[in-house]
């Protein structure tokens, strides 16, 4: 049995401030919202997530708000907008399936774990399948409407992850996620996912490049945990030069220093060096 | 210290409150920057320097991914003059050791 964090004063205090945002929208698209309910949601999924941040530095829990506040603004029902809150626990804390049934009830527990399964059912490019994307749609329609708002919050801060990662989701959005809010009849969602993809994609554009290809390879003589410091680091400097010889003058020289840099990081990370 | 350690310093010490990104210090201290990398990671690790993403707000205004700034540590600056004065202190030295020794220094050689 897992215990909940000790967390829950501290999170009814500050939670009215949070949710004012939300409760102003369901004021305007669903007056008869039970929003104790979803109150309740937001709690329970805030102290499961206390001490999670996002890439961004903010605390977790903003993110599963954020995606309630994109369905709350189209109108979904409260099971939805209590999945929403809560649908990332069962992915990334102790939070068990039965404790959220018991909780919340079992459609509740069925559309989180619906949109858990997306979340798992990737192919091995770490693309959700549209094998998953039907299945999800002839369970319950919900799951994919909640996972279009989960992926246009993500695309809204994509900024904060590493660019290799932004155009893969950048991709995937264009792919999977734009045809499906069309087809959900969520227009505003698909047109908002759709430029912000085609944005990601232009801002990275070099990184497809035979230069931006070789900086990414070579990082992989790097220790794990420093790549993508270094293969961000120089695919910034790759966008800004204009002509298309000094981009592969640049990725050619940087790739020559990667052994010493590989060196370097090494005897850093083994405590050498210190001397200056 | 080696020479390219002594010309980032060198560089990095014109002003040493700007940030800058490594492109712009590898021209600055005439580097190729396979050499410019390993020597900011150096600098870095034994905290002479620091380095900080831009802001992604400039980045995405310009449609390009965000850029790493590196900028001398108060310590690190003081540090590197200290260093960088020593150092050509030496070689003031050295030259008048070798010219006193040697009527005809290898400098002056044509």
């Amino acid at each position: 049995m897992n215990s909940r964090p000790q967390v829950q004063a501290q999170t009814t205090t500050c939670h009215d401030d949070a949710l004012a945002g939300l409760r102003s929208v369901l004021r305007v698209t669903r007056p008869e919202a039970d929003f104790e309910l979803i109150r309740r949601a937001y709690d329970v999924a805030a102290s499961w997530h206390e001490g999670q941040t996002r890439r961004s530095g903010h605390p977790y829990i903003t993110h599963p708000l954020a995606v309630a506040m994109i369905l709350a603004e189209t109108g979904a029902d409260d099971e939805m907008l209590c999945a929403a809150m809560l649908h990332d626990t069962i992915e990334d804390t102790p939070y068990t399936p039965a404790e959220l049934s018991r909780e919340f009830g079992a459609r509740v527990a069925a559309l989180v774990a619906g949109v858990t399964a997306l979340d798992q059912a990737k192919d091995r490019r770490g693309r959700v399948t549209a094998r998953a994307m039907a299945a999800a749609k002839s369970a319950d329609i919900r799951v994919l409407e909640i996972k279009v708002a989960d992926r246009l919050h993500n695309m809204r801060t994509v900024e904060f992850i590493s660019q290799a990662r932004q155009l893969r989701k950048a991709r995937e959005s264009l792919d999977v996620f734009v045809p499906a809010a069309s087809e959900l009849r969520m227009p505003m969602i698909g047109a908002e996912l759709e430029t912000l993809a085609h944005t990601t994609m232009k801002r990275n554009r070099h990184a497809r490049s035979v230069s931006g290809r070789l900086l990414v390879a070579v990082t992989a003589l790097l220790p794990a945990a420093t790549r993508t410091r270094w293969s961000e680091e120089w695919l910034g400097e790759l966008h800004t030069l204009p002509a298309r010889r000094d981009r592969i003058g640049f990725a050619v020289h940087t790739a020559l220093g990667i052994p010493r840099l590989a060196l370097t990081v090494h005897l850093l990370a083994k405590g050498h060096g210190r001397s200056g | 210290m080696t020479g390219p350690v002594q010309q980032v310093l060198r560089a990095m010490l014109e002003d040493a409150a700007v940030p800058r990104y490594g492109l712009e210090i590898s021209k600055q201290a005439g580097l190729e920057t396979g050499t410019l990398y390993p020597v900011m990671a150096r600098l870095e690790g034994v905290g002479w320097v620091e380095s900080h993403w831009e802001a992604p707000e400039l980045s995405i205004a310009d449609g390009r991914p965000r850029r790493r700034y590196y900028q001398l540590t108060r310590d690190g600056a003081e540090q590197a003059r200290t260093a960088l004065a020593e150092i050509s202190g030496r070689r003031e030295k050295r030259r008048s050791t070798l010219g006193s020794a040697w009527p005809a220094p290898l400098e002056g050689t044509p």
